[in-house]
C-alpha cells in the first residue's frame, strides 16, 4: 500500500503549494507574524499569529517600561568567545535576549537601527523619528530598573523572548505547513518476515 | 486570627501568566493542524498541560515555605 497516495499525512484544510507560496510565505512571517499564512490564503490563522504574537511581544515590551528591548555597543566589557574560541560581538553575548527578540520580525528592528546610529556611552539626543524607543537605557537606569521594580522588567524581556521563539515555529508553518503527526494507524507497517 | 496571604495573591506578577499560557498553547496547536476544531482541542489540552505543571511547582514552593 503506498501510503502517500491513499492516505496524505498532510491533508490539510486548505490546499497550499508551498513550493511557491512556502519562502515568500516564510519571509513575510518573519517580517510581521502571521502575514505569510495571509497571502497563503489561510487568513484566520494569520489573524490569529498576528494578535498572539505581537500582542505577547508589546504585552512583554509594556511590562518592562518599553525598555527591555535593545542591543548594547557594551564598548566597556570584555569579548566573549564561545567554547569552541569562536569570537561573539559583544552587542550579542551581553544581551542575548535579543537573539530570541529578533525573530519577532519588524517590531525588534528599532533596537537594530539605534545601535547602528547611536552609541549610548556618549548620551545622545533622542532620534528625530523613533526618540528613545529600543535604544540601550543608561547603566544607571537599567540597575534601576533591575532593583527597585516588581520584578515585572524581567518578567517582560521574557515575554518578548517567548514571542521570537514562537515565530519561528509561525515561520515554520508558512514555510512547511503544519507539522502533523502521522495518525498511529496510518504510519507503515514494517514489511512481515515471509521465513 | 493571623491572615494567611496566599503568594499567589500576593504577587502581582502571577496574573502575567494566563495570557503567556493562552498565547502559547494557541500558537503552538495553530502551528501543528490547520482545522480550527482540532487547533481548539490541543490548545485546550496544552493549556491544561501547562497550567497543571506550573502548578505543581507553585504547590511545591508553597509547602517548601511551610517548612520552619
Amino acid at each position: 500500500m503506498n501510503l502517500n497516495e491513499e492516505n496524505p499525512p498532510m491533508a490539510h484544510t486548505h490546499t497550499v503549494n508551498y513550493s511557491i507560496l512556502g519562502v515568500p510565505g516564510a519571509v513575510l512571517s518573519y517580517l510581521v507574524p502571521g502575514l505569510g499564512q495571509i497571502i497563503q490564503g489561510r487568513i484566520s490563522k494569520g489573524l490569529l499569529f498576528f494578535f498572539c504574537i505581537n500582542g505577547l511581544f508589546y504585552y512583554g515590551l509594556a511590562l518592562g517600561q518599553w525598555k527591555n528591548v535593545y542591543l548594547p555597543h557594551a564598548n566597556n566589557l570584555p569579548p566573549m568567545s564561545l567554547p569552541l574560541n569562536q569570537k561573539v560581538p559583544n552587542c550579542l553575548s551581553y544581551r542575548l535576549q535579543y537573539v530570541g527578540q529578533f525573530w519577532v520580525g519588524i517590531s525588534a528592528w528599532p533596537a537594530i537601527y539605534q545601535h547602528f546610529n547611536y552609541d549610548e556611552d556618549s548620551d545622545p539626543p533622542p532620534d528625530p523619528y523613533l526618540g528613545k524607543y529600543q535604544r540601550t537605557p543608561p547603566e544607571t537606569e537599567l540597575n534601576l530598573l533591575q532593583n527597585r521594580s516588581d520584578r515585572s522588567w524581567d518578567l517582560g524581556w521574557v515575554y518578548t523572548v517567548i514571542a521570537g521563539v514562537l515565530n519561528i515555529m509561525v515561520i515554520y508553518d508558512a514555510l512547511m505547513g503544519p507539522v502533523m503527526l502521522i495518525p498511529e494507524k496510518q504510519k507503515p507497517q514494517p514489511p512481515k518476515d515471509l521465513n | 486570627m493571623e491572615q494567611v496571604i496566599i503568594p499567589i495573591i500576593a504577587s502581582g506578577y502571577y496574573w502575567h501568566l494566563p495570557f503567556l499560557i493562552l498565547v502559547i498553547s494557541l500558537v503552538y496547536s495553530a502551528t501543528r493542524h490547520d482545522d480550527w476544531r482540532i487547533i481548539s482541542i490541543e490548545a485546550y489540552r496544552w493549556g491544561m498541560r501547562m497550567l497543571s505543571f506550573l502548578g505543581m511547582i507553585g504547590i511545591f514552593l508553597y509547602l517548601v515555605t511551610l517548612i520552619p
